[in-house]
């Protein structure tokens, strides 16, 4: 089976060839990989080296905990990698951007108002969580489309808080 | 010795102080918020009680429902540990008319303290050396901060009187950006201590945060227990700290320790408390503030010395007197300590809340973790991000920053993001091993990206990892149950069974 595992933005092909052998990038390896006492944490000796990680489902990616390191790892066979491409996934550069609450929180201020043009990197709302004020930021370029909050208001998490045009 | 001893906080300092109280035989009493019923402090204590609601206001900071419960469970002292009520003047004082010992300073030199503004004059009047900033009456309105600023000169800090933590205090570069950073470090420092009073501050450039650890009991006598250098911050929250500093030698560690001892003097102080300094390019130091509480990072001093500050804490509060003097202090290798954060480096370092579904701890020769979660304790919005604090002790600090490598592979914790990544790419970090930083060097000079190399070269195996673990998955979803083996039903089997056993 193939799969197209991203990192960081970087593609890497994996092909489980058997229950003992896995080619990544056309490289073959040696593999014994066991799941540790029912966790979900797995020891992988590749080619006589020895990795122990955690690996579980995120929100849109496997997280792979290896040696204190987090990395978030997309994994798609071919068949779902082309739908994701005719269907026009990927970063959504235009259309509207929905900023959610990443933690729950009281919104502080909101420093832009509806309608006004922003740049990628400007701050759109000040939340506080965890004692700390917390500036939620603009991932690009655009118009201040909604805004479905107030300053003082409670917020839980992943509750959608403006829009970006 | 006390006979019971309430713990009014949370977290690793709470089981901290527990910890404490059990090795001097002294029973404990926990309080507790409705988020806080499954905490560590809540298990380990004797007693527990349920404070309120899971906000701060409503729970910790209660100090009228803490009192009850200390009368009401017999406690004869109370331990504030740090934040909360521990710099309260006015909860040391009711303790006080409750008859009931406070952990801590007497409110007086916690006012004197507490007050930036009158804390910066009583130790001016006592020769301590202070940073160039606002003089006089705290609580100055706007309009008089914004003409005292070009006489201090640019860039100067806005300090929230009340402060602590970096709370309601903000960087100016310009007259021009004054105004609404004034307003924005008032409504923080209000909503941070409930008193919006602001002063200035110069900004010294390339400074070091150096404090000292002092103990003085009620006898008269004042030791310090040498320095901590606290210079690796983010936007004024300490993240790692060392003893000894790398920039210290014997003279000036005596010299800054004397003066420490000074401004601890200046105010009548008892109990253990950290005197912070700025130490500039040519090193020159001057007073920053007093905590006049225990600190997060005490541990990298109880390592160099091997003093326990919080059980000399307990026993300088019963009006014993310190059991060591000055020249017993002896300084033993080098200790550094990370904070452990529920927060994201990846990502401008937002707090990351969520179940702590695994964690594994490091341990082994050198290595100790202080902390108050374990695996299935839920991260909350309510409370500091912190979840614990990763210590290190090695002869050398070459040594203790290798073992510092070492324990922070170690270290798992699954649910919530950390800043582990974070320590990992400093320990790696060239201008941190040569001890060339200072309290700028995290915001202006330090990137994730500088030991990248390291993350790099393991892609290839996450990326393994990942896909192994995603096939393995689909392939349990997507399994057939294979046709019965046998020729017939279950259940006509059974009967074939039976008739040839009976």
């Amino acid at each position: 089976m193939k799969y197209i595992t991203t990192i960081n933005d970087k593609e890497f092909l994996v092909e489980v060839l058997d229950d003992h052998h896995v080619s990544i990038n056309g490289k073959t390896y040696q593999v014994d990989f066991e799941a540790v006492s029912g966790q979900p944490v797995y020891s992988l000796i590749l080619d006589g080296k020895s990795h122990e990680a955690y690996v579980r489902e995120g929100d849109d990616a496997w997280q792979v905990l290896l040696r204190g390191r987090l990395y978030p790892a997309k994994v798609e066979d071919e068949r779902e990698k082309r739908l994701r491409v005719a269907a026009g996934g990927g970063v959504a550069e235009g259309g509207e951007y929905h900023l959610k609450a990443p933690m729950p929180g009281l919104v502080v201020a909101i420093p832009v108002e509806e309608g006004q043009e922003i740049k990628k990197g400007q701050v759109l709302l000040i939340l506080e969580s965890m004692k700390m004020q917390n500036e939620l930021k603009s991932p690009r370029d655009g118009v201040v489309n909604r805004i479905k909050v107030k300053a003082g208001e409670s917020v839980e998490q992943k509750q959608a808080l403006l829009s970006v045009h | 010795m006390f006979k019971k001893v309430l713990v009014a906080n949370r977290g690793e300092i709470a089981v901290r102080i527990i910890r404490a109280c059990r090795e001097l035989g002294i029973e404990t009493v926990a309080v507790y918020s409705e988020a806080d019923r499954h905490a560590l402090h809540v298990r380990y204590a004797d007693e527990a009680y349920l404070l309120g609601p899971a906000p701060s206001r409503e729970s910790y900071l209660r100090a009228d429902k803490i009192l009850d419960i200390a009368k009401k469970s017999g406690a004869d002292a109370i331990h504030p540990g740090y934040g909360f009520l521990a710099e309260r003047e006015d909860f040391s004082a009711a303790c006080e008319e409750n008859k009931i010992a406070f952990i801590g300073p007497k409110p007086s030199a916690i006012a004197a303290m507490g007050d930036k503004m009158t804390a910066r004059n009583t130790v001016a009047a006592a020769g301590v050396p202070v940073v160039p900033g606002t003089e006089g009456e705290a609580g100055l309105p706007d309009n008089e901060l914004l003409a005292i600023a070009p006489q201090i000169g640019f860039p100067l800090l806005i300090k929230a009187t009340a402060g602590g933590g970096g709370k309601g205090m903000r960087e100016v570069k310009s007259i021009e950006e004054m105004p609404a950073l004034l307003q924005s470090a008032r409504r923080e420092a209000e909503s941070a201590f409930g008193d919006g009073n602001v002063y200035l501050e110069k900004l010294v450039e390339g400074a070091r945060h150096i404090e000292i650890q002092i103990l003085a009991d009620s006898h008269g006598n004042v030791i310090h227990l040498g320095e901590r250098e606290c210079s690796l911050q983010r936007r004024h929250q300490k993240l790692l700290e060392e003893a000894p500093s790398s920039e210290l030698d014997e003279e000036l560690r005596n010299r800054m320790g004397t003066v420490a001892v000074k401004a601890a003097q200046a105010v009548n102080y008892v109990n253990a408390g950290t005197i912070e300094f700025l130490l500039d390019k040519d090193r020159n130091f001057y007073f920053l503030e007093m905590n006049t509480r225990l600190q997060v990072e005490h541990p990298v001093t109880e390592m160099v010395t091997g003093i326990d500050i919080v059980k000399e804490q307990i026993r300088i509060a019963r009006g014993r007197a310190l059991t060591y003097k000055q020249e017993d202090v002896k300084f033993n290798g080098h200790a550094i300590e990370c904070r452990i954060n529920a927060e994201d480096p990846y990502n401008g370092f937002m707090p990351s809340t969520g179940r702590i579904t695994h964690s594994l701890l490091p341990t082994g020769p050198g290595v100790r973790v202080d902390t108050g979660v374990y695996p299935g304790f839920e991260i909350t919005p309510f409370y500091d991000p912190m979840i614990a604090k990763l210590i290190v002790w090695g002869e050398t600090r070459a040594q203790a920053i290798l073992r510092m490598r070492r324990a922070l592979e170690e270290y798992r914790i699954v649910g919530v993001r950390t800043n582990i990544p974070f320590h990992q790419t400093m320990m790696d970090s060239h201008r941190f091993m040569a001890g060339q930083y200072d309290t700028r060097f995290v915001e202006e000079r330090f990137s994730m990206e500088e030991a990248e190399e390291y993350r790099k070269n393991h892609e290839e195996v996450a990326a393994i990892l990942a896909t192994l673990v995603a096939h393995r998955t689909t392939e349990r979803s997507a399994q057939i149950v294979q046709r019965n083996e046998r020729d017939t039903s279950n259940w006509k089997w059974v009967g074939r069974w039976e008739r040839m056993h009976r």
